[in-house]
């Protein structure tokens, strides 16, 4: 076996690295490469110290219950992770204490003093049937503090690395991977040489490959390092939030070698092939904002490069937070404390803080599958549409008169 | 599909040249840019030697190269590489090597890694590359220095770096596009003794210029263009004499035009005599070669103080303008 990989690494040891270290070196040498790379880390640790301020603030407490305590009946956090199912734990004993069973158990699961978590499959969304008394003055501090810092990560994560810099590594560094070199002429060295055009292209998108995707994979580990410490809990590290920042990561990954691959056709297409990118950036940040508002559901969406690499985050949350939506849900309830719109006349949950910015950013992968298979879908589906390109692209090349 | 094998086949069906071919072919080639005609019903058939192609800027010849070179199509006509259409197929060029005009190169390099990174495009491994490349830049001088960044060389060290990629495959065509311009006059003779060596090697060689006489000291097989056109093909020697059929000019500076204009009249091959202008004597002749041989002992003999001597005609535009009959 291993002479076999021999063999394989030998026969592509030749042209295929050739170029692709040839392109990483070429990238290496140029300030511009630096320049872009650091103003990108410096933007995204700004953003941390907002973060940092957020976790070390104190936030005030409220009686949501008006009975003169303060957060004496919390949100049962052991059992968040049983979605779909009974959770709660009346901690004050106003539930508990109560003389028959139909009173301690007002939401006919029978389970008394619970809270049931049931679908509702008309208005899609998942409702709170609570017994009377239970979880009704949550600890907002706790509760801000972690659903803020999941709103953060799902925040940064979806929108400044997975879309921004997803786009704007590619914009930078793509465009110009073929069209900077037959524009200055040097390309006459490459095409001089017994090798199809599309393998340059190829070659010269892994090369740049080789520079972003370390860069991704360093600023996403950081990241991952300093809010896993900063960031709420009892351990000492947030270990559960490292499958979120792999899969921002490797969403991060993909999208960056669609957009490569669509960017340096476009720069073989035509010598302002940067303003096609721009076009084709801002329908992806069209699309962004439908996946967001959407809450990751739209099919609309998927007619992009970045709802589908939204799709890979959301499922990657779903997996690592699994109780990332009973938690949104419990939020959104806020201890079941009803205020008068008085605007509309209906009573409404009083959310608490923290939960509406986290259910913004949290989206279902909404593509009726397993998440782990839609994980694995949507990255297959960001491959071919590179798959796609490169066809494309290399066809473009290969018709191209070369001046 | 991209080549797994990457032993210089650049499409995945094997690629075996044509050995009856000639190595470069031109059939009524012609290449339109708009409503410019950058070539027009070219033909030619070129194996083994060096082969100079002539022509002034415009003429043709960087068009000609890279419709070889399968950058641009022609627009008619048929082009063959070992009698491979080099079109979309950049198979044949794993038996060439290409000098291009472009002063660009990648100056952040050093030249080792320059020719080492070009050298295993042609399918070549790390370890072969290497060798390849030490061997072609002791080929052209550069041994000494080439562990040095691109950037820190001269002209004519560039232009060496240039030539050293285009031989590591070992090619049998090697196509060179004005290889001499801008070079100091010890890197042009280097590199016109790296071109005769090839030459003598046995390979094909095509270069370009638009000076004469530069084409002359390489080799005396000539090819050349003007507005796209082939306007003469062969040996120098017969373009020169077909060139002494026509007028010739020769313009001496000395302190008494007048004495020397007497000794002059007695080569019977002069055609006329002017007085340019102060201590300026213009000859006219049809027989370039006979003048230049007797000038330096009339000089000589008769005691004439001559400050210079120049060929006011003996430029390609001349040259051409005899050729096409001054149109």
């Amino acid at each position: 076996m291993s002479s076999k990989m021999d063999t394989i690494w030998s026969k592509l040891d030749r042209k295929a690295t050739a170029i692709s270290e040839f392109t990483m070196r070429q990238y290496r040498t140029r300030v511009s490469t630096w320049a872009i790379m650091i103003a990108a880390f410096l933007a995204l640790f700004l953003m941390l110290l907002f973060y940092a301020e957020a976790m070390n603030s104190e936030v005030e407490a409220i009686d949501n219950d008006n009975d003169g305590l303060f957060n004496e009946d919390d949100f049962d956090w052991d059992n968040l992770g049983a979605y779909n199912s009974s959770v709660g734990f009346d901690d004050d004993g106003d539930c508990t204490n109560r003389t028959t069973v139909s009173q301690r158990d007002t939401n006919d699961n029978n389970i008394e003093c619970d809270i049931k978590i049931v679908w509702n499959a008309i208005s899609e969304e998942w409702v709170i049937e609570g017994d009377i008394g239970v979880d009704e003055d949550p600890d907002e501090e706790k509760y801000v503090k972690e659903a803020g810092h999941r709103a953060f990560i799902l925040g940064i994560g979806k929108f400044g690395i997975v879309y921004l810099l997803g786009i704007f590594l590619p914009l930078f560094l793509a465009t110009g991977l073929v069209r900077e070199e037959m524009s200055s002429g040097t390309m006459h060295y490459m095409l001089a040489k017994p090798i199809a055009r599309g393998e340059i292209l190829l070659y010269r998108i892994i090369g740049y490959l080789g520079i972003v995707w370390p860069y991704i994979i360093v600023i996403c580990t950081l990241l991952c390092v300093f809010t896993g410490l900063m960031g709420p809990g009892d351990g000492f590290f947030r270990w559960a939030d490292i499958g979120v920042w792999m899969s921002i990561a490797w969403a991060t990954m993909m999208v960056t070698l669609v957009y490569g691959m669509i960017f340096c056709t476009f720069g073989i297409l035509w010598k302002n092939g940067v303003v096609l990118s721009i076009i084709f950036a801002v329908w992806e940040l069209g699309m962004a904002f439908v996946a967001l508002f959407s809450g990751g559901d739209s099919p609309i969406q998927h007619f992009s490069v970045i709802g589908w690499g939204l799709t890979i985050v959301d499922s990657g949350v779903a997996m690592a937070w699994a109780d990332n939506n009973t938690l949104i849900t419990m939020g959104l309830w806020g201890g079941g404390h009803e205020n008068m719109d008085w605007w509309s006349g209906f009573s409404e949950n009083e959310p608490l803080p923290g939960a509406e910015p986290l259910s913004a950013f949290t989206g279902n992968p909404g593509l009726g599958i397993s998440n782990w298979l839609s994980f694995i879908l949507s990255t297959l589906i960001l491959i071919v549409q590179a798959a796609v390109t490169w066809f494309i692209g290399q066809a473009i090349f290969k018709g191209k008169e070369v001046d | 599909m991209p080549d797994l094998d990457q032993h210089g086949h650049a499409e995945t069906k094997e690629w075996t040249p044509d050995v009856k071919a000639p190595v470069v072919m031109l059939d009524r080639v012609s290449k339109q840019y708009g409503r410019i005609n950058a070539l027009n019903g070219v033909s030619l058939g070129i194996s083994g030697g060096v082969t100079g192609i002539l022509g002034m800027n415009g003429a043709g010849k960087s068009t000609l190269f890279k419709l070889l070179m399968g950058k641009l199509r022609a627009s008619s006509g048929a082009v063959r590489l070992f009698g491979t259409d080099p079109w979309r197929n950049s198979a044949p060029y794993s038996r060439v090597g290409f000098v291009p005009e472009h002063e660009k190169l990648h100056d952040w390099m050093t030249a080792f890694d320059f020719v080492v990174t070009f050298a295993r495009l042609y399918g070549l491994t790390r370890d072969e590359a290497k060798v390849e490349a030490t061997r072609v830049l002791d080929f052209v001088d550069l041994k000494d220095v080439m562990h040095k960044k691109i950037g820190q060389y001269s002209k004519g060290m560039r232009q060496r770096v240039k030539i050293a990629h285009a031989l590591v495959n070992d090619p049998d065509l090697i196509i060179l596009d004005e290889p001499l311009q801008g070079c100091d006059p010890l890197a042009r003779t280097t590199i016109m003794n790296v071109i005769k060596e090839l030459g003598r090697m046995g390979r094909t060689v095509l270069v370009s210029s638009h000076i004469l006489h530069e084409i002359e000291r390489i080799t005396e097989q000539i090819v050349i263009l003007h507005r796209g056109r082939v306007v003469a093909l062969g040996n120098s020697h017969a373009i020169r004499e077909m060139l002494d059929q026509h007028p010739h000019k020769i313009l001496l500076e000395c302190n008494k035009p007048k004495d020397v204009a007497k000794s002059i009249m007695d080569i019977d091959e002069v055609t006329g005599l002017h007085f340019v202008s102060d201590g300026k004597l213009l000859i006219e002749t049809r027989h370039l070669g006979v003048v230049h041989q007797q000038l330096p002992d009339i000089i000589v003999q008769n005691g004439h103080q001559v400050t210079g001597i120049d060929n006011p005609d003996d430029d390609l535009q001349s040259i051409l303008r005899y050729l096409t009959g001054g149109f």
